[in-house]
């Protein structure tokens, strides 16, 4: 293939160009037709003393932002945020490789154990709260009662200003389901000739992995990491029902801040503020691990 | 390649077995403890769907069931004559078969064109498709509830099923990412056989990229199947309702919560998605693995 | 080769399956339509949960009965979601008729144009008689001196205790005479830290209700009178707080808040093993259906100097203004809240607290209503307040506050003079920052 440079392009370019356009059309439509209203919609809003009521709107300048950055708990909560995104990312990934490795696995049983891992992910939402309260209870729940039989007076987890965040980035793990699917798909994807041959090479495990999985996976991987890092910034539920932010403001994250503001307090144009904040620094955080990921994520297929 | 094996010593493979006898202890050494765990929320739902609800908040609790309760099956389906679960499961299955194939179309036209073609504006479309990720749904609420209203489309299905035909960001940079996989000497080949965009794309991309594409789905599945907040903003009636909000109306204020019978509720309509998963898994996961990459 | 049929077949399927469902969606809306038109449809948004809609029906279907030219047509929403749901609904325009508005809300709401002014109507109604419901409850929803909504139910928070524990520990219950040294006396000798019980269930609840509970008998107020400044930072309130603060974390009589988080929905008393906790109107039918002990309840204990006093609150009904018909919407709400209407939807059902004297006299037979009930009446007529924060704009932020304090108090990482200072602190600063709104 040749490389292509800014010039008159030619015309098989020009008909590819075509296809380009085609086949993000819908795409592109559904963006103008539901996001584009919403989304700048939001961004004037923040502007506006916002409450509710659409009609009658003040424009009021920064003053969300300022009241914002005036604010000691929007900072604790930006604070908390950043704890918890490292964390989660740290250690969800880093989990869910370690099993979706474990789940790639030639062993028998192996559909029975697939189908067990998914299970948190399939029962997401309506079972949660009550078994949280089963794991993490201080006195009663299994963590601490298996800590207590070899000798450990396990902390009281939620329940802390010091033990919430480490307890909500344990309790993030067991839902790295969806994550571990993405990576066993991924595994799945790396030609068995690869490992084949690598074998014939006398390569370790441990070679084999570094030198065929790792490289193979890094797209997929590339896409885990960013993936984990915007849903740890929006993840919400495991707040709103486990710890609401506390004890104090401990475990007040961002988009805890917001929720509160827009549907507690009803100052929706604060809380259209912080969405604006979220998310020029999610786009300063993706568009850095897109520039890091130029120096480790292979692409077999890239067009260079 | 295949004549290459004969000519391996006996000791040789002894090792290897050796070493896999190795892989599978470690492997379920880790595997079993790790997995109780995440059985729990599974088993903590079954045993509270089995309880009398007076058991359910027995203390110390119980995994167990002192006494078993079937009629919270029955009980929990009837939803007192007035919470009709068989309308909100079939409207839920409808909305979540309509967007996962959706999701499929549109999203797979739009990931190839991404990772696979060239155009001027592509990197620019492309953040784009990011950005739209990084915007916090919570905040968008109430603005795409007004876009909706003024739509015409409250209390009905269309607010839900109508984007997906239209692209799902987080989609698209997935199915882009596996697609960004696969070799490009393919599509070299398909091209010298004179194979157009849409044939590369149905009878190579589509093929290889089984496991991703089931992945996909099961995401689509599982996002639309839970979707909760989407439902309870757009649709009022009850023969309109979806599962996520007719489970919830078994939630009282003041503690009022019947959670033997939504346990109950949540339970038969998870086993038939669990089955799905049980029997499809092996199909997605193998998908690539047996069709391989050999063309 | 089999599996790519199969799949194909799926595949086949699915689309089938999800063409027609594609039809359904869009004729589903369209049939509905038809049938409203010589009849008027009322619209509500409400929040019951399952197991008592069929009361809800009932009542409507009499209704409809009695005036056929109406048609009811409701939305329903759990108690904590219709708070979020309303704000778009109100947003965009699409507020039913009649809608739920918890006693929290109504300020605010009033202020966004979420409910309407319906002063004029009710007052002018003399068959409605507003002045038959509690005062109380009332108050809650007169924005600027103009009612703005009107209670179903309001419910004062009393002292609640297990009987069983009481009979076991050989003492005598709790007697009107009490003051908050004689329940703590009993809490400490109840508690048996080796069989893991409490004298007292340990919660601590500084906002709407809940406050007047825990420093109202020391003569403690936590907010001026129209709610523009907070008024904790007394003698009054630091002895009652240090009261609670010590029966928890010095004497183990309470179960502080970690322990507290062992029990679903946090209620070491319903759960069993906490001997007194403090009980409303509202929460005696999860008590009925949960407990597994005979309980009671008792007058809230006196204060030192003999005082008595507790916190109230409640929720109620408004009017929306995107309703083209309020006049219907009237017709609706003052026969639904009337006496009859009371009895027949919150009395008899036993479901809670009707915001009229009378409605909760009956209530008072009802199933859920414990033996010594009437401690609920007499401290609606005799000492029982409507707990701020509930007029100011900041009511939400101030309540955020003093919830949080209230749970470091209860996890004892503050100390009642810090939880104090930053309740001072931040309850001034949102009460300041509404001030010209």
């Amino acid at each position: 293939m040749f490389r292509r440079i800014m010039r008159p392009i030619s015309p098989s370019a020009r008909r590819e160009e075509r296809i380009f356009y085609l086949f993000i059309l819908p795409w592109l439509i559904g963006l103008i037709l539901f996001n584009a209203g919403p989304v700048f919609g939001m961004l004037g809003l923040s502007f506006t003393d916002w409450r509710i009521s659409l009609d009658d709107l003040q424009f009021i300048g920064l003053d969300n932002y300022s009241k914002l950055f005036a604010d000691p708990i929007f900072w604790t909560s930006v604070g908390n945020t950043l704890y918890i995104v490292v964390g989660r990312v740290v250690f969800g990934v880093s989990f869910a490789l370690l099993l979706a490795i474990l789940l790639n696995q030639k062993v028998p049983g192996i559909a029975f154990f697939r189908a067990v891992y998914y299970l948190p992910t399939v029962t997401a939402g309506v079972a949660v709260a009550l078994v949280w309260i089963w794991i993490f209870n201080p006195r009663l729940g299994i963590l601490n009662h298996t800590l207590k039989q070899i000798g450990i007076t396990g902390p009281p987890w939620i329940h802390s200003s010091t033990w919430v965040k480490p307890s909500l980035i344990l309790m993030s793990m067991f839902s790295v389901g969806p994550i571990m699917i993405i990576l066993l798909a991924g595994l799945q994807g790396v030609p068995k000739e690869l490992y084949e041959s690598a074998e014939i090479d006398g390569a370790g495990n441990w070679a084999k992995f570094r030198n065929v999985t790792l490289p193979m996976l890094s797209p997929v991987l590339f896409f885990v990491i960013i993936i984990s890092v915007v849903s740890s910034f929006q993840n919400f539920t495991e707040i709103r029902v486990m710890t609401e932010g506390g004890p104090g403001e401990s475990s007040n994250v961002m988009i805890w801040y917001l929720w509160k503001h827009a549907f507690i307090f009803l100052n929706l144009g604060v809380a259209a503020a912080v969405a604006w904040i979220m998310f020029v620094i999610l786009m300063a955080l993706t568009g850095l691990q897109f520039r890091l990921g130029r120096r480790w994520v292979y692409y077999e297929g890239e067009a260079r | 390649m295949t004549t290459d094996k004969p000519k391996k010593s006996v000791s040789w493979l002894k090792s290897i077995e050796g070493r896999r006898a190795i892989g599978i202890i470690i492997t379920f050494a880790l595997l079993v403890p790790l997995g109780v765990a995440f059985v729990l929320p599974f088993i903590v739902m079954v045993s509270t769907a089995l309880k009398p609800l007076k058991q359910v908040f027995a203390f110390p609790p119980t995994l167990i069931p002192e006494t078993v309760q079937w009629q919270n099956f029955p009980d929990g389906w009837y939803g007192y004559g007035y919470v009709d679960f068989t309308t909100c499961t079939w409207n839920s299955l409808k909305i979540t078969i309509n967007n996962i194939i959706g999701n499929l179309v549109s999203c797979t036209l739009a990931a190839y064109a991404f990772a696979r073609l060239k155009a001027r504006g592509k990197n620019f479309f492309f953040a784009i498709v990011l950005a739209t990720m990084l915007l916090p749904n919570e905040a968008l609420v109430v603005p795409q509830y007004v876009l909706f209203s003024r739509f015409g489309w409250l209390d009905t299905h269309l607010p839900l099923m109508v984007p997906p035909w239209f692209g799902w960001p987080f989609f698209i940079f997935l199915l882009r990412q596996f697609f960004l996989t696969i070799p490009e000497e393919l599509i070299d080949a398909a091209k010298i056989d004179g194979a157009g965009h849409a044939r590369i794309l149905l009878q190579i991309f589509i093929p290889l990229s089984k496991p991703a594409l089931a992945t996909l789905a099961i995401f689509a599945f599982i996002g639309n199947w839970n979707n909760f907040f989407g439902p309870l903003l757009y649709l009022r009636t009850p023969n309109v309702q979806t599962l996520p909000v007719c489970l919830v109306q078994y939630q009282g204020a003041y503690g009022n919560t019947e959670w033997h019978l939504m346990m109950a509720v949540a339970t038969i309509t998870v086993i038939p998605v669990l089955l799905i998963f049980i029997f499809g898994q092996r199909y997605f996961v193998e998908g690539i693995a047996t069709s391989g990459v050999k063309g | 080769m089999s599996t790519k049929q199969l799949s194909r077949r799926n595949f086949l399927k699915l689309a089938a399956a999800s063409s027609t469902g594609a039809v359904v969606g869009y004729l589903g809306p369209l049939s509905n339509i038809a049938s409203a038109q010589d009849t008027v449809e009322l619209t509500f948004g409400r929040h019951w949960e399952a197991a008592f809609r069929p009361r809800q029906a009932e009542y409507d279907e009499g209704f409809m009965e009695r005036h056929p030219d109406i048609k009811i047509s409701i939305t329903y929403n759990t108690w904590a979601d219709h708070n979020n749901v309303v704000p778009a609904w109100a947003a965009a325009g699409t507020l039913p008729d009649v809608i739920y508005v918890h006693g929290s809300r109504a300020t605010p709401w009033a202020h966004e144009g979420i409910i309407i002014d319906i002063h004029d109507i009710v007052v002018a109604d003399e068959e409605f008689n507003v002045d038959g419901m509690w005062e109380e409850s009332v108050r809650l929803y007169r924005v600027n001196g103009r009612i703005h909504a009107l209670p179903y139910d309001h419910g004062p928070i009393i002292l609640g205790y297990n009987k069983d524990m009481f009979d076991a520990a050989g003492m005598d219950y709790p007697s009107e005479d009490w003051t908050m040294e004689d329940m703590a006396a009993a809490a400490i000798e109840l508690t048996d830290a080796d069989m893991g019980v409490w004298g007292w269930d340990g919660r601590l609840d500084l906002g709407n209700g809940g406050g007047g509970f825990f420093t109202g008998a020391w003569g403690g107020v936590h907010m001026n009178e129209d709610e523009t400044a907070m008024t904790m930072d007394t003698p009054e309130v630091r002895a009652a707080l240090n009261h609670w603060y010590n029966l928890t974390h010095v004497e183990g009589a309470g179960a502080s808040g970690t322990e507290m988080e062992a029990f679903p929905n946090s209620q070491p008393f319903r759960a069993g093993v906490a001997a007194m906790g403090h009980i409303a109107t509202w929460s005696t039918p999860s008590m009925r259906a949960l407990a597994n002990f005979e309980w009671d309840v008792a007058p809230t204990p006196m204060g030192p100097d003999g005082s008595r006093y507790t916190g109230a609150f409640g929720s109620g009904y408004g009017i929306t203004p995107t309703s083209d018909k309020p006049d219907t919407a009237w017709t609706y709400l003052r026969e639904y809240l009337s006496l009859d209407g009371m009895i027949f939807m919150w009395s008899l059902s036993g479901r809670g607290s009707p915001a009229r004297p009378e409605g909760l006299e009956v209530w008072l037979n009802s199933d859920p209503a414990p033996p010594s009930g009437r401690y609920f009446l007499e401290a609606m007529f005799d000492y029982a307040v409507t707990g701020p924060p509930f007029q100011s704009l900041a009511a939400a932020q101030v309540s955020n506050i003093l919830t949080r304090e209230a749970d470091l108090l209860r996890l004892g990482e503050t100390t009642v003079d810090d939880a104090i200072a930053a309740i001072t602190e931040e309850g001034n600063a949102a009460l300041d920052s509404v001030a010209d709104m």
